[in-house]
């Protein structure tokens, strides 16, 4: 739980300290920190189950082809990763 | 544009009537065809002379590209209709071909015709420079591209205002390429895309996803669009920063696939 908060899918679900206003929830595709998300993925090992349970819910695309694109983003920069149609992660971008 | 300055215009593509009439193919009729106009595509040809400078070294064929996901693009014939005469054009392997220049055709006002229903099928200007890397595209080509496309009416537009608000104020001329706010015209890699990166001399960027696949990472609808012409390729789409004047013409264009190597 402690990563994934530093990460982002799931940093949220910590009930916010008294006396402090609840922040806003991530969103699909929301992390806090794209640089430790992707610390947190292992090009040839990391499955999408794997990826979803340290990031949270991506912006997904699925074509036709059996390929996805995902996508995670905090306020400066973006990660884009790579899965082919075994589920395990092929290739990563960060933007 | 009279008919003499088209029919000197369409010379610059490459096509030869011997290698044509060697490999003459024929058309077989189909009920609502799609089809182009044949003094649209000339008109194009005749902008990409005048407008050389964006691609000094390039030469222009035309490109077909599937529509639907299950399109058949094997064995697609193409010819150029008009009242008098039918002239059949040579489909190459990679779905590219040149116009055959036709002063009656043109007169006729003719239309550019494949063996395929309307729908199946889109079509892009393709504007190459030879030499360059393999998987690079060249800016200057791509600009060239887009006004050419835009001048032939190849590219298939959203209904006014659906899409885009602002494309209202810029028709389908080429000065849309170049106008400020970012121009989406949809160019296609051969194959699936993961990146796109441009270059010039120290400077280097990556597009954001944003720019690939039509911009489906901002669209959580985009698999229901049926406006768009690239439903069947859009994991090859891609749009570049035409109007973006700080990228130079020669900036490079490196397309990097999803299956493997750039």
């Amino acid at each position: 739980m402690a990563a994934c908060a530093l990460i982002g899918g799931c940093a949220l679900q910590e009930p916010a300290p008294s006396g402090k206003p609840a922040e806003k929830p991530l969103g699909p595709g929301e992390v806090l920190s794209v640089p430790a998300a992707e610390d947190a993925v292992v090009i040839g090992k990391s499955t999408k189950a794997d990826v979803r349970a340290a990031l949270g819910e991506p912006i997904a695309l699925d074509f036709a082809s059996g390929y996805e694109v995902w996508v995670y983003r905090d306020p400066k920069r973006e990660l884009v990763l790579l899965f082919p149609p075994s589920g395990i992660l092929a290739k990563t971008r960060l933007r | 544009m009279s008919a003499r300055s088209l029919l000197c215009a369409a010379a610059v593509l490459a096509c030869s009537s011997a290698a044509l009439a060697e490999e003459a193919v024929v058309v077989t009729a189909v009920r609502d065809p799609v089809k182009k106009s044949y003094r649209k595509m000339l008109e194009g040809a005749a902008l990409f002379k005048e407008r050389r400078h964006l691609a000094p070294e390039a030469t222009l064929r035309f490109r077909l590209l599937p529509r639907e996901p299950d399109a058949r693009m094997q064995g697609v014939e193409l010819e150029v209709a008009a009242d008098s005469l039918a002239i059949p054009l040579k489909v190459a392997p990679d779905h590219t071909f040149a116009l055959e220049v036709s002063r009656v055709a043109a007169k006729e006002n003719a239309q550019v015709m494949p063996n395929r229903r309307a729908g199946t099928m889109t079509w892009r200007a393709d504007v190459r420079t030879p030499g360059l890397p393999a998987d690079t595209r060249r800016l200057g080509d791509l600009r060239l591209e887009c006004e050419v496309g835009m001048k032939s009416g190849l590219i298939s537009r959203y209904p006014r205002g659906l899409f885009d608000v602002f494309d209202a104020l810029f028709p389908d001329t080429p000065e849309y390429c170049s106008r400020e706010r970012k121009p989406r015209y949809l160019f296609f890699a051969e194959r699936p895309l993961f990146g796109v990166t441009l270059v010039h001399g120290a400077r280097r960027e990556a597009l954001p996803v944003a720019m690939l696949y039509r911009g489906a990472s901002e669209d959580r609808e985009w698999k229901k669009d049926r406006y768009c012409d690239c439903s069947a390729v859009i994991d090859r789409a891609y749009f570049v920063p035409l109007s973006d004047k700080s990228w130079p013409d020669d900036t490079r264009v490196e397309l990097e696939y999803m299956d493997g190597g750039s």
